[in-house]
């Protein structure tokens, strides 16, 4: 299972967890199984967070990204440039 | 570590400093920016804009406005579909032209086209709007007061799921660690309040597009942009088309830092043409662009920082406010976020993001960063100064590295923080003494660099030469840096490349050119397409030879034959293969798309040295370092450019770039004149070091090098001046009024 | 229908005439009347030097003329710098030296720099720096651009020789 990791902000629908495990291919299923189990979650991972993967930023709006079996999943705040 | 010291590289081209492919057409006057684009039977265009910093639109009368000489369209808020204010797409719209509420000063409620300039400008002033003026917030602070007006009544704070207006636009926590036991274990504790001003891009080159909808209803629009297809998705979204219906020709754009990333007048423009049947072209004045487009954020920081006395940083706390201007926005979160150049192991901020009745603000170069940077490194500083430290050994002792957690929590991946402070510490400069009475200081900067979407196509010409194409607007010669990885992969001179910017009809998709991802993620499409033209023409070398396509290498950008039966035959240059293209295959071209991961971060640290005149406040500058991780420098010149600009910016918002509002929301200073931005005799010599950690990601290792030059300077700036009045300056700009004003209270 | 004045000038040596209102700027005028689109508006106001110009060889922002003083007078534009394919050496260290990334102040500034480099072969680097301050630029930090009018100086002054 990945080890995701969540900023301040998510922890407001998470009981204020902010690590945890969560088995999911991809980034879109690990979002779905954080969605199904706080709510309101959801359109904060889908819209509003970049996300890294083992460090590594991902593409924005990623939900086919691959997540590995022991993969680090950070969320975070979107990510913009000028 | 500068390049011209590098030892010999290892590449032919990358690295190298040709002339831009570009540049004769901008030394002689050729080169074609959107205000420079006349077209048969076009007619002005001109906005008209509220008076008022808030109020709601009565109603709009264009009867008189449309009746006058030469005006053959007229354009509202209802000339464009409605979109939700929950839809990502609703703010920018509202904001190119307002529906019931009118936001800011200058915020435009209409448009008219008329045969002229000075037609178009008389029936703007015809259109008669009734306005309810409503209160109006100005500042951070009037909108967080308690019972403050709302400044947006569309506006709910992003992803609480709250459904009552509000002014304020996000929330962000970030924390890890224990800071109470932070403090408890620090023996020095520094803490203030940090405010700055919403300050301007300042690009030279206004606002300007044409717009002509022709007798099939499919618009075309030659507009200065940094991401043309950008404009086109958001022109679409405005005008309710499909994107299919827009064509979008990049002019030369005359700048953007950020600023030209949201759009302002085309779908206007598109409608007007639409309704005339002729083409529209619209330029912004400089009133217009500082009035009506983005500024970056004013700000409000209060920031707490402990460390023990061996000058470990245990903590840091803090609340950062940022007003996005008019809508919604993350700027408080970027900024935030920005913190992530020292570990800090137990870390508290809450960013806050404000709407008010000022300009919607616009993405800067670094977006949020200097304003927190700012505090950062005052506060690194005073500890510096407390534990009597040298400023860059305590960095050094608390600098991140690969693994180390961001403000978010996500590790750094490789990153070249350590060379970059070295690289100062180690700098002739540095270890040169401080000018008599004057004050030296030193600061750093971070910016995290992004990826997203890029297309590249590579078309190998008859005669051997090769075409470019990207769909990446170049605002700082990003075109030159194409060619140059094109010929490192191709092997090909750099001057038989012509690199250029297609229109959104000839070149696939590409994100807009912002987070300094144009040489990173359109380098890597170009690198991609390039490695697939080796491969074909490895085949065609094989046809040509009458040898197995596996016994051809690429070599010094040639086909080598290798084995029996042709061993030793002479290689195969790119001009032969694409002479007998036509006999081997046909055309030569290969196309590549990718949405790019693992941007590289870049850091940057400053030294500057400067003499305050206690009796004017003014500051000089008498010597500025600039040091940044560029990962690697495809074209130096182009490299160190980007950091002597952003220098440059940097300390315009430092010294003396402010907004100024009277007290009903008219900007007083809309103007060049009052805008003061840094002019050549304000500035010495800005000397540069490249530093080069590769990004592991990249072909070439870049880490793009647009932004961060400009995060470090407030904070150099105010800690030269602390070193020499003993003065710490916490609100900006550090002009003459404000340096003195502190001074005296001393 | 409102009056248009006659206007005739020499620009960049060639002999012109053109019709404009009192009140058209002569930056409107070059750009829309002759089309010499180098000439960029930057701020319409005098404060940024993207329109430099020169009047019978002294150095004026285009945008602060009516275009009918120009009757008579001896304009010179950006364009009118090159001779044919032969660049000025200006125009040599911009490209050499990268002394321009967006352009759109390129002009001004070449125009600007060849009134000063005219009359003051050998400028220090603060002579530069004033002589250019009307001129602005905001993707530089200036730094290529006064080496760059520094190196054709040096050049200038070889040729002499």
């Amino acid at each position: 299972m990945a080890t995701v990791h969540l900023q301040a902000n998510h922890a407001a629908f998470t009981d204020g967890v902010r690590e945890l495990e969560v088995d999911g291919a991809t980034v879109g299923a690990v979002i779905d199984e954080l969605a199904t189990r706080f709510e309101g979650l959801g359109p904060l991972l889908r819209e509003g967070s970049s996300v890294a993967i083992d460090g590594e930023l991902q593409p924005k709006g990623t939900i086919y990204a691959a997540v590995g079996p022991d993969a680090d999943v950070h969320f975070l705040a979107p990510i913009a440039g000028g | 570590m500068t390049a011209t010291e590098n030892p010999p590289s290892k590449y032919k081209y990358v690295g190298t400093r040709p002339v831009r492919h570009d540049g004769l057409d901008k030394v002689t006057g050729k080169a074609r920016f959107a205000a420079d684009l006349d077209l048969t039977g076009q007619l002005r265009g001109a906005i008209v804009r509220s008076p008022h910093a808030h109020a709601r639109i009565v109603s709009i009368d264009t009867s008189a406005a449309e009746a006058m000489p030469g005006v053959k369209s007229v354009v509202t808020g209802a000339d464009f579909p409605a979109i939700d204010p929950s839809d990502s797409a609703h703010d920018e719209a509202v904001n190119n032209i307002a529906r019931d509420e009118a936001l800011y000063v200058g915020h435009a409620v209409a448009a008219v086209a008329a045969t002229t300039m000075e037609e178009a400008r008389a029936a703007a002033a015809a259109v008669e709007v009734e306005y309810e003026v409503l209160p109006a917030v100005l500042s951070i602070d009037e909108a967080i007061a308690e019972g403050a007006p709302i400044a947006n009544s569309t506006n709910r704070t992003l992803f609480t799921g709250d459904t009552e207006p509000s002014n304020i636009a996000s929330v962000g926590p970030f924390q890890r660690g224990d800071v109470d036991a932070g403090f408890a274990a620090a023996d020095v504790i520094v803490e203030r309040t940090f405010t700055t001003k919403a300050v301007h891009q300042g690009y030279i080159e206004p606002h300007a597009c044409v717009a002509d909808v022709g007798q099939d209803g499919k618009a075309t629009i030659w507009a200065s942009s940094q991401g043309h297809f950008a404009v086109r998705s958001k022109t679409a979204k405005i005008l309710g088309w499909g994107t299919d219906k827009i064509k979008v020709t990049p002019a030369e754009i005359g700048g953007g830092f950020g600023g030209k990333t949201t759009i302002y007048l085309e779908p206007i423009a598109v409608r007007l043409s639409q309704k005339a049947g002729r083409p529209v072209k619209i330029v912004m004045t400089r009133e217009e662009v500082l009035r009506a487009t983005g500024p970056a954020p004013a700000s409000k920081i209060h920031m707490k920082m402990g460390a023990t006395k061996d000058g470990e940083l245990t903590t840091i706390q803090g609340t950062l406010h940022y007003s996005n201007g008019s809508a919604k926005g993350y700027a408080a979160l970027t900024g935030a976020m920005s913190i992530a150049s020292y570990k800090f192991p137990n870390l508290d901020l809450m960013a806050i993001g404000t709407v008010d009745n000022t300009p919607k603000s616009a993405a800067y170069r670094a977006p949020s960063a200097p304003q927190a940077a700012f505090a950062i490194e005052t506060l690194i500083d005073e500890v510096a100064d407390q534990l009597e430290m040298d400023p860059i050994e305590l960095r050094l002792k608390n600098a991140v590295v690969e693994g180390d957690p961001t403000a978010m929590g996500a590790p750094h991946p490789k990153i070249g923080f350590i060379e970059t402070l070295e690289a100062i510490k180690n700098s002739e400069h540095y270890n040169s003494p401080v000018p008599e009475g004057a004050g030296r200081g030193f600061g750093t900067g971070f910016w995290f660099n992004i990826g997203e979407q890029s297309s590249a196509t590579v078309n190998l010409n008859e005669d051997g030469t090769a075409t470019v194409i990207t769909g990446s607007p170049d605002i700082g010669g990003s075109r030159a840096s194409m060619a140059l990885m094109a010929a490192e992969e191709l092997g090909l001179d750099v001057h038989r490349i012509t690199p250029i910017v297609a229109d959104t009809e000839s070149v696939g998709f590409t994100d807009i050119t912002e987070g300094s991802r144009a040489t990173f993620a359109t380098g890597m499409a170009v690198v991609n397409a390039c490695r697939d033209l080796i491969e074909q023409m490895k085949e065609r070398a094989a046809v040509m030879r009458g040898v197995a396509a596996d016994q051809v290498a690429w070599i010094d950008g040639a086909a080598v034959i290798e084995g029996p039966p042709s061993e030793g035959a002479d290689p195969v240059s790119i001009a032969e293969i694409t002479a007998a293209a036509k006999m081997t295959g046909g055309p030569l071209t290969a196309t590549a798309s990718l949405n790019a991961a693992g941007a590289g971060p870049s850091f940057a640290a400053h030294l500057a040295d400067v003499r305050v005149d206690e009796e004017t406040g003014q500051v000089e500058i008498l010597r500025y370092t600039a040091a940044q991780d560029a990962g690697t420098a495809i074209h130096p010149s182009y490299v160190e450019g980007q950091m002597q600009g952003g220098s440059a910016q940097g300390i315009g918002w430092a010294l003396n770039e402010e907004y100024i509002f009277s007290a009903d929301g008219v900007m007083q200073n809309a103007g060049f004149l009052d805008y003061r931005m840094p002019v050549a005799s304000d500035l010495p010599m800005i000397e540069t070091i490249i530093v080069e950690v590769p990004n592991p990601s990249h072909p070439y290792g870049v880490r793009g090098v647009g932004e961060t030059g400009i995060v470090p300077p407030i904070g150099t700036l105010a800690n030269a001046i602390a070193d020499q009045t003993g003065v710490r300056m916490t609100n900006l700009p550090m002009s003459p009024p404000n340096v003195l004003k502190a001074l005296n209270e001393r | 229908m409102i009056n248009r004045t006659h206007v005739h000038c020499t620009v960049n040596g060639d002999e012109v005439d053109f019709l404009a209102t009192d009140s058209t700027s002569l930056l409107d005028a070059l750009r829309t009347e002759l089309g010499l689109t180098g000439v960029k508006e930057g701020c319409g106001t005098g404060d940024c030097g993207a329109c430099s110009i020169t009047v019978d060889g002294a150095l004026n922002c285009a945008c602060l003329m009516f275009a009918p003083e120009a009757e008579g007078r001896e304009i010179g534009t950006v364009e009118g710098i090159a001779q044919g394919d032969h660049l000025h050496p200006l125009q040599e260290t911009f490209l050499e030296g990268a002394a321009l990334q967006c352009g759109i102040c390129t002009p001004g500034f070449l125009v600007a720099a060849k009134v000063l480099l005219d009359e003051n072969p050998t400028p220090t680097e603060t002579e530069i720096r004033y002589a250019l301050a009307g001129n602005l630029c905001r993707c530089t930090g200036y730094d290529k651009i006064i080496h760059a009018v520094q190196e054709a100086a040096v050049q200038l002054n070889g040729a002499k020789s």
